[in-house]
């Protein structure tokens, strides 16, 4: 008996700490004097070193800054790091390349300025301020660093992609989900990809929230861009049922939407209405402040989820829009956007619908590219538009739906999505035009941080021979 | 005496006249002569010819150099700008196999399965409307040649076969069967016979039941070549051995008339696939071989080729290699380049068969593209090439028909708009055994 109440109590503490620490507590950042650039680290994902968060809370502890609760968060949410590997220089210049901004006509033999992890110059000429690392990358390519509008990275593997039996779900979140052990967010970056909006499955009518997340980095609270709101839907092979149930859910939504409007304006008296997770997630769509991403193959059920939009008037992408190219005309009417196949080589599809993506440019459908991952793995991205290329989608354009447009689709761009002052410092330079084949990635720069290097890779390797 | 003598004439006109008739068909059949000429040739076997001539006689190649003399009513086919090659050789694949039909997954000992009494290569895509050919989907990516096998759910699932991706009929099609005794070891058994509550479950049982069958064909083929050894007089009193279909096509790989195919990944189911092969003396291939880049050296030593899966290879549900977070690990883009430097042959297949009825043809048009893909992980342009073309042409034991450009193989031929391994590059043209099958059309 007396067992019992100890196993409830030490229950009860820990259920207290976790709330004290609120493990996934993503509020805004607390001000706090800058850490001196010497004591700067820079922290990997790809090694689990122990004591390394010791290190870290050593090197804060020289400094003259103090911990906050929130700060003590971020170091228990803190990925594993590795020990510093070098200091991080005042700024980094990438001087002498092709740079595709995604925004405007490639520059020739530019100047990219990265500081404080932001993008503070791109151009024909800039200034170097002192303390700065000159990378000489001439006759190298730059581009954006690669944006996946669909992935399932960091959800899937350990199975927790689709929660079946319950087929509305709006209020399950991506990030409750998030495996950041995953090797994959290392290689994916290995392939240029900075940025992934990943979110649950298909296997639902409305499987949840998606994630838009950086793919490198150490803290989990910078990383994220966008922590829920976008919400996931699913058409499936002409199923008659399906959108009728997506459907009412939008309808319930609606009366949700104006009891609480009616409660909070005083119309209604009394106490206010029983919250709901879900509804109040597709509120939020409502109200226009989300989007809905809504997994669809077929022509027929384009149309009537564009009817449904019609009706409620919410912001939308079509996912994997297999048959879009069908009705682009519907689609671009509504400005509904579209995120698109090819998935690379092992899922290939028709000549006829590889030549779909070229149709809806055409028409003036904004599009993004995905890769699912895994169903493609995250690291081939750059080769899903460089195929759509090949399939009519004018250069230009097919480097813009790997960058600024899914960033554009995701409401990122202010930060992410191409090379502009003023955004984060996400970049991927190349060894070659970023379409072809050979091409390999040589670093890869996420918010200013080198996240990866290629020489350093091929002389590790050297040494393992 | 007489009458035999009479006999022998008879049968010596008899000769004499059906040889007559021979070439008198032969001669009747216009032979047409196609002269691919201007182009870049690239052999695959000996150099790469910058205006080089190709010349075609009927269903072979004649002639191949620059200074090659166009004979008088030739078809001339300008290739200028152009690149001339071998047509594609993609030496793991399921094209023309419905699904359904790939596993036998009530017994995971099936030597006597034959893939070829599968093969269907004329479906058409979007059942039963019209829609897009099969084979012009597989031909749109140069692919003239591919091997079939059973699927991988079994330990020896059957025998593979080496086919033409066009022909005028089933049989023209058909240029090896049996080629290879397909096996798996690893997951894919485990997984399948698991679900259905049967042995094999473990590598253990794997290997085991692999051993058994190859014992039991050495008992057979013993067997046999002790009846054959008896005189008539001792045939007429002993009995018979029975037939056996099974056994008789695990004697082929005993006799090392066909190798064994095993699909092995990770570094240990490879290692026990060598060691069975040696146990046995068999001829070995290894499928797959995610993890083969760890035993290059063995491999190269042994002579063990590999037949690599394509370079992207995504792990995709219902694929032929479902990658599990073991293998994901192992996984790396270098496999080719890292086994090629170490003396390995390899060849590049698109494997598996994807999405619907369409995929298996869909995924052979991206070989050439995954190839290239290679090559930006530190692959020899060369080797790459060759391991769609002449390195699998000799790993499936066809390099005396198809895959190079050489006089007396078939004419199977591509033409491509630009160097065959980059992303901007299509198949314009591609011959089989002489005939124009596939035609880009200029608005593509």
């Amino acid at each position: 008996m007396k067992f019992k109440y100890v196993l409830v109590l030490i229950f009860v503490l820990l259920m207290l700490a976790c709330l004290q620490t609120s493990v996934v507590r993503l509020g805004p950042s607390v001000s706090r004097p800058p850490v001196p650039a010497d004591q700067v680290v820079i922290y990997t994902t790809a090694d689990k070193v122990p004591g390394k968060y010791e290190e870290i809370a050593l090197i804060h502890a020289k400094g003259e800054a103090t911990w906050t609760d929130e700060e003590q968060m971020t170091l228990f949410l803190a990925l594993p790091a590795r020990a510093p590997s070098e200091q991080v220089p005042r700024a980094y210049i990438l001087k002498g390349a092709t740079v595709h901004t995604a925004v405007g006509p490639p520059i020739q033999d530019a100047t990219v300025v990265i500081e404080n992890g932001k993008i503070t110059a791109a151009g024909k000429t800039a200034n170097i301020p002192p303390g700065s690392r000159v990378i000489d990358v001439s006759g190298k390519v730059v581009i954006p660093g690669l944006i996946d509008a669909h992935s399932h990275l960091g959800v899937y593997e350990l199975g927790d992609a689709n929660e079946f039996p319950q087929p509305i779900g709006p209020e399950n979140r991506a990030l409750d989900a998030l495996h950041l052990e995953s090797p994959d967010w290392m290689e994916a970056v290995k392939g240029g990809v900075t940025t992934i909006v990943t979110g649950p499955g298909s296997g639902e009518r409305i499987s949840g929230q998606s994630i838009t997340i950086k793919t490198f980095g150490d803290d989990l609270k910078k990383r994220i861009l966008k922590e829920s709101g976008e919400v996931k839907m699913a058409v499936n092979a002409r199923n008659l049922s399906h959108i009728p149930a997506i459907h009412s859910t939008f309808l319930k939504a609606r009366e949700y939407m104006e009891e609480w409007e009616k409660y909070e304006s005083g119309d209604r008296k009394g106490p206010p209405p029983k919250r709901d997770l879900g509804l109040e997630a597709m509120v939020r769509v409502l109200k226009g402040e989300e989007r809905v991403r809504c997994h669809i193959h077929f022509a027929n059920d384009i149309v009537a989820f564009l009817k449904l939009k019609d009706e409620f008037g919410f912001d939308l992408t079509f996912e994997h829009s297999t048959e879009a190219y069908k009705v682009a005309d519907e689609i671009a009417k509504r400005n509904v956007s579209c995120v698109c196949l090819p998935l690379v080589c092992r899922i290939g599809l028709p000549e006829d619908l590889m030549r779909g993506n070229a149709v809806l440019h055409k028409a003036g459908v904004k599009i993004a590219m995905h890769t699912d991952h895994p169903v493609v793995q995250e690291k081939w991205l750059r080769l899903c538009a460089a195929i759509s290329m090949r399939y009519g989608l004018p250069e230009e354009e097919a480097l813009k739906s790997i960058t600024i447009n899914p960033a554009e689709m995701a409401r990122i761009s202010d930060r992410a999505g191409s090379i502009e002052k003023g955004k984060d410092a996400d970049l991927v330079v190349l060894d070659g035009p970023w379409y072809e084949l050979k091409t390999r990635v040589e670093m890869v720069f996420v918010d200013g941080v080198l996240a990866y290097d290629r020489d350093k890779e091929e002389e590790a390797l050297k040494e393992e021979k | 005496m007489f009458r035999e003598n009479k006999r022998k004439k008879a049968m010596k006109m008899a000769v004499l006249v059906s040889i007559l008739l021979f070439c008198l068909t032969l001669s009747g059949r216009e032979e047409s002569i196609i002269a691919i000429k201007g182009g870049t040739v690239l052999t695959m076997t000996g150099k790469t010819l910058p205006n080089g001539i190709v010349l075609i006689r009927g269903r072979k190649i004649e002639a191949v150099g620059t200074e090659v003399e166009i004979p008088k009513g030739a078809a001339i086919v300008d290739a200028s700008g152009k690149y001339v090659m071998p047509g594609i050789i993609d030496a793991m694949t399921y094209y023309g196999i419905r699904p359904f039909d790939l596993n036998d997954r009530t017994d995971p000992i099936t030597p006597q399965n034959r893939i070829i009494q599968a093969f269907y290569p004329f479906g058409d895509y979007g059942r039963g409307k019209p829609g897009i050919k099969r084979d012009q989907e597989i031909l749109s990516g140069g692919v003239t040649t591919v091997y079939i096998a059973p699927g991988d759910q079994q330990v020896i699932g059957g025998q593979g076969a080496v086919v033409k991706t066009f022909g005028k009929n089933f049989d023209s099609m058909v240029l090896r069967e049996a080629a290879a005794m397909d096996m798996t070891i690893g997951e894919p058994p485990k997984v399948a016979f698991g679900e259905n509550k049967k042995s094999p479950v473990t590598r253990m049982s794997i290997a085991a039941l692999i051993r058994k069958t190859l014992i039991g064909a050495q008992e057979f083929d013993r067997t046999l070549s002790e009846y054959a050894q008896k005189s008539a007089e001792e045939k007429e009193k002993a009995q018979k051995p029975k037939r056996d279909l099974a056994m008789e096509a695990m004697v082929k790989l005993l006799h090392r008339e066909i190798p064994a195919r095993v699909e092995a990944d990770p570094v240990d189911d490879i290692r026990t696939a060598v060691r069975i092969a040696e146990e046995f003396g068999l001829d070995l291939v290894i499928d797959s071989g995610i993890g083969a880049y760890m035993l290059k050296d063995i491999l190269a030593e042994k002579k063990i080729p590999v037949v690599l899966g394509p370079t992207s290879h995504p792990f995709i549900t219902g694929g032929e290699v479902s990658i599990t977070p073991e293998l994901s690990r192992l996984m790396t883009e270098r496999n080719a380049a890292l086994l090629s430097e170490a003396g390995v042959k390899i060849a590049m297949a698109s494997f598996g068969f994807g999405f619907g009825s369409l995929g298996d043809a869909v995924q052979g048009k991206w070989l050439l593209l995954e190839a290239g893909l290679a090559t930006g992980f530190g692959l020899p342009d060369e080797e790459a090439l060759k391991a769609v073309t002449i390195h699998a042409a000799e790993i499936l034991g066809v390099a005396n028909r198809v895959g190079s450009l050489e006089p007396g193989k078939d004419a199977d031929i591509i033409i491509l708009d630009g160097y065959p391994l980059s992303m901007k590059t299509w198949v314009e043209r591609v011959y089989i055994e002489g005939e124009l099958v596939f035609e880009r059309k200029k608005a593509q």
